[in-house]
């Protein structure tokens, strides 16, 4: 038997980055720009600063592995920035964190990622991550590269020097690494940084990549959100193990106090429940520490059977219905969205809050058979791979969206040009995997997403069924352009018919079938009405509302373009109208209508005179 | 097919005539022209036993003019100009030739390319509309389906033929050897004869190589019969020729096919009495003295017979089973009392869920290949048919 020896933290990630997401040249791209901008992102929000993130990632030659490039991966922020001191735990040692175990819904954890990140540099490049680092009470920036010692897990800081910096405060770092860079597509850089856009409404991104040319996308919300500190446990989220050490915390205290301090949505109520529900009261005012452990259990089975408020809305960072459409519309021209948040609720033992946002873009190529593009969030971070065993993507194939208008083969994504973004946000997500790529399935939680979605594809589905009187509409009108003169033609033919009974039968056909269009008409403009109603609460959160100069809602192009062809329709039955008028009216036909209407009173005078002699 | 019917009686062009100029009259004065044809559904169709086939009632389908229904009379009004031009110049065509004549107009002219028709059920669908329209046959219109069954073999029938310029054509079937003859599915005159004495019977067999393995192994040899193939679901020509046999040749006629709900629905009740979507030409395309022969349930028992269970957990199976409890209750053929025991044949197939293949015969003893003719010949005897 070898030598039993213990390894480093750092060489463990080391020899397999694949875990936590550079299992391909593609994923590490990606992997290290996600860790580098959440990472801004968590800084500026703890230090209450709107965050403004430029993004910059080009080829720089070839890699040194096989089938891959050189890339240069730029972040910068306007953060608070990290004091030199700090620059080698950030990014040169593993489970260096301020947030480990905190319980708190921001978007790093654990400490990984961006040591995992130059890591990857070292690796592929020999060299780590260059920062500059600049605070606010520094008058010059920081210049460094951050290597890992990954047999000591440690960072070793390289090249220091201090240099001029024309920003009061703010991060910026710069991976050369070997990768694969994929702008669109499920794994693409764009869907992170556009994703990441989205859910983050008071961001700020600039971004460059390769020789496209840059883009801004400028915040639509100067209020930064604060991360809820960490609250109290709810008692609903743990579990029995949990709770007994949770107790051990308060072992002077009484039970009671222990319950009504260690929790929150405990309360004198509560406790009166928990005695109905078998809690021994002689057990209350006992210490925590000279309760049994066989007995904790009848305490906690208690407690679970009772119904508790469910927890703070505190606990969980919620982006909100005016947040999500106000973000929405930046990523491009929107020809429909709709949002949804739900109330905060426990799914097993944990709170969570999912939203929804469904939105249409007009500038985007998707087609109508083609399944929906999906966005995933956890905790506002979008997670691009292993779509399948994800939670968000079980509820969304699980909801029948052919009840509000979507086509969707069975148990699978809804088609159409749509994009779906799901997000979920909660203190404890559970993972299925360390490169938090996926989101376990648990029944409680795909429950909590389809209510989330049905809501959503309520609010869709007027918006549909507007579309589907529009497309009946029009359909109508090609029906009397097409079908009417071949109809008209034959019957003419058959019938041996001049050419004048022929137009007229023209006219009365346009005039019949105008009276169908019409009814068409009032049931798309009900469906239209139904559709403004929803769209002006939407734009009055929004503080935009898009009306004319008369104060009425805008229509869209295809409302206009059918109104229009009905306008023409009767326009031009009425023209015709108006010169068979004037046909009549000519002198020659003057007479024969003369003469008809000549005729036609003698025969009244006959028939009255008839009708007299017979009356005498 | 038995009679004449390209002579109608009915001035059809005066008719579609008038009522385009009735249609064209009803548009110049902007109001909704309508069509009414005859309503061809079982809800609509009365079946007497003293006449035995299915007849039209008083219900009509009206098709008014609107957006939904402007298509369907363009295209009816469309095919009505072609298939007129045809009635007037005598010539004929089959419903594909119309459907590749229609086809060929619209392709050739941008301004009918909304009519164009996607496969021939469509244009089909208009024919068959036409026809309940104008209260005439498809064959009124000099328009005739392909042939398709009614293959005959008889050593002891004669058939002339009455050919359109006055000529007769004699057929003595005995003289065509392997070949049968096939009646047409288009108006023909035909005169039967037994060649000597009478003709004992005559067997319809649903399945036409059943019919042919039969000739093949001596059948029509040993027997003073007619014997033909069904192929099915009986064309026109197949439904007016076993007419024509019943009403020129006193002989009784026997049907042989499957014991199962869709060869009694669909296939032996056409071939007696008729169909609902055939309502206004049963009377010249049914024999309603034609007989049940088999496979009867009783047989399965007395003749030893391989049949198998009916699995509802096939769509076809179960929906054909569901179509037999519909007509239990709501076809007017099943729920007369003179066809009780057809009724209950169909009864016995919906509880027992159970069917035998016509070809079940076959394998009563498989050393014996005369077999199956013994079990028929057996049955006639006894008088074991519906």
């Amino acid at each position: 038997m070898g030598k039993i020896k213990a390894s480093s933290t750092a060489e463990y990630f080391a020899k397999n980055l694949q875990q936590v997401g550079f299992s391909s040249p593609i994923k590490a791209v990606l992997t290290t720009l996600k860790e580098a901008v959440d990472n801004s992102l968590d800084a500026c929000e703890d230090a209450g600063i709107a965050p403004e993130i430029k993004v910059k990632i080009k080829k720089i030659g070839r890699g040194s592995s096989k089938s891959t490039d050189l890339v240069d991966i730029v972040i910068e922020d306007n953060g608070p920035g990290l004091d030199a001191d700090d620059l080698p735990k950030v990014f040169g040692e593993y489970l260096a964190s301020s947030k480990f175990g905190k319980g708190q819904c921001s978007r790093g954890q654990q400490g990984i990622g961006i040591s995992a990140a130059t890591t990857w540099a070292q690796l592929t490049n020999a060299k780590g991550v260059k920062v500059v680092s600049k605070t606010k009470k520094m008058r010059k920036a920081v210049s460094a590269q951050v290597d890992v010692d990954i047999k000591a897990n440690k960072g070793k800081i390289k090249n220091k020097e201090t240099i001029d910096w024309d920003r009061e405060h703010g991060l910026k770092v710069e991976f050369k690494i070997d990768g694969r860079i994929q702008l669109n597509g499920d794994g693409g850089l764009l869907t992170y940084l556009e994703g990441t856009a989205l859910v983050n409404p008071h961001l700020t991104l600039e971004y460059e990549l390769l020789d496209n040319e840059k883009v801004k996308i400028e915040r639509v919300s100067e209020e930064v959100p604060k991360v809820p500190p960490s609250t109290l446990p709810h008692p609903h989220t743990m579990k029995l193990g949990e709770f007994i050490t949770h107790a051990h915390l308060y072992n002077t205290s009484t039970l009671e106090t222990f319950l009504k301090k260690g929790f929150s949505r405990v309360t004198d109520h509560s406790i009166k429940e928990f005695i109905k529900s078998g809690m021994p009261k002689n057990a209350l005012t006992k210490k925590v520490q000279t309760i049994p452990d066989a007995d904790f259990k009848n305490i906690f089975q208690a407690i679970q059977e009772t119904e508790l408020t469910n927890p703070s809305t505190r606990s969980v960072l919620v982006v909100g219905e005016e947040g999500l459409a106000r973000s929405i519309q930046r990523l491009g021209d929107i020809d429909f969205f709709s949002v949804v948040t739900r109330k905060p609720t426990i799914c097993d033992f944990k709170p969570v809050v999912v939203e929804v946002a469904i939105a249409r873009f007009l500038d985007r190529s998707s087609k109508e058979d083609e399944p929906v593009q999906l966005i995933r969030f956890a905790n506002r971070v979008p997670l691009q791979f292993d779509k399948g065993g994800c939670a968000i993507t079980r509820a969304v194939e699980s909801v029948n969206w052919r009840a509000y208008g979507l086509n969707q083969p069975r148990k699978s994504l809804p088609l159409g040009p749509y994009i779906f973004a799901v997000s979920v946000t909660s203190p404890f997500i559970k993972f299925k995997n360390a490169s938090k790529e996926t989101i376990d399935a648990s029944d409680e939680l795909v429950e909590e997403l389809r209510l989330a979605l049905m809501r959503a594809g309520q609010k869709l589905s007027r918006h549909i069924k507007r579309e589907n009187k529009a497309a009946d509409l029009e359909r109508k009108i090609q029906h009397i352009e097409k079908f009417g003169p071949i109809l008209v033609e034959g019957l003419a033919k058959i019938a041996h018919a001049s050419d004048a009974r022929k137009r007229k039968a023209e006219e009365g056909l346009e005039r019949l079938l105008g009276r169908d269009t019409k009814s068409a008409l009032e049931d798309l403009e009900t469906a239209e009405e139904k559709l403004a109603v929803l769209k002006a609460k939407q734009k009055e959160k929004l503080g935009d509302m898009a009306k004319d100069e008369d104060g009425d809602y805008l229509e869209d192009e295809l409302i206009k373009t059918t109104k229009k062809k009905v306008a023409a329709i009767a326009k031009k039955a009425a023209s015709k109208k108006m010169a068979s008028k004037k046909e009549a009216a000519k002198p020659d036909n003057k007479k024969v209508a003369t003469k008809k209407t000549a005729t036609k009173k003698a025969t009244t005078k006959k028939v009255a005179t008839k009708k007299a002699a017979r009356k005498k | 097919m038995a009679k004449s019917l390209r002579h109608s009686k009915k001035d059809i062009p005066k008719i579609a005539r008038a009522l385009c100029d009735e249609m064209l009259r009803d548009l110049e004065h902007a109001k909704r022209p309508t069509l009414q044809a005859i309503k061809c559904s079982l809800d609509n169709a009365i079946y007497d036993p003293k006449i035995g086939y299915l007849a039209p009632g008083k219900k009509k389908v009206t098709t008014e003019l609107n957006v939904s229904s402007v298509q369907k009379l363009a295209r009816t009004v469309f095919l009505l100009d072609i298939m007129l031009n045809n009635v007037e110049l005598g010539t004929v065509n089959s419903t594909r030739e119309f459907y590749y004549m229609a086809k060929g107009l619209v392709k050739s002219d941008n301004h009918l390319k909304p009519i164009d028709f996607d496969d021939q059920n469509e244009s089909d669908a208009i024919i068959y509309y036409i026809c309940d329209m104008l209260e005439v046959y498809r064959e009124e219109l000099n328009c005739f389906a392909t042939d398709r069954g009614g293959q005959t073999y008889s050593q002891n029938l004669v058939v002339t033929e009455t050919l359109p310029d006055g000529k007769k054509a004699v057929i003595d079937l005995s003289k065509l050897g392997t070949t049968p003859f096939q009646p047409k599915n288009q108006p023909q005159v035909f005169s039967l004869k037994p060649k000597k004495g009478k003709i004992d019977f005559c067997l319809v067999i649903e399945s036409v190589s059943t019919a042919n393995t039969f000739v093949h192994n001596g059948f029509t040899k040993r027997n003073n019969c007619i014997l033909l193939g069904a192929q099915g679901v009986p064309s026109n020509g197949v439904r007016g020729w076993c007419k024509t046999i019943q009403d020129q040749l006193d002989c009784p006629i026997f049907f042989y096919g499957d014991l199962d709900a869709y060869t009694l629905q669909n296939i032996f009740r056409t071939l007696k009495a008729g169909s609902a979507a055939s309502l206004i030409r049963n009377s010249d395309f049914s024999a309603p003295d034609v007989k049940f022969l088999g496979v009867l349930p009783e047989d399965i028992k007395k003749y030893d017979l391989h049949c198998y269970d009916v699995k509802e957990k096939d769509a076809a199976e179960a929906r054909s089973l569901k179509k037999a409890r519909d007509v239990l209750s709501n076809d007017p053929f099943f729920k007369d009392k003179k066809n009780k025991a057809l009724a209950d044949i169909l009864r016995w197939l919906v509880k027992e869920k159970k069917r035998c293949e016509q070809q079940a015969i076959f394998s009563v003893n498989p050393k014996d290949p005369t077999m199956p003719e013994k079990i028929i010949l057996d049955k006639i005897k006894n008088k074991s048919y519906v």
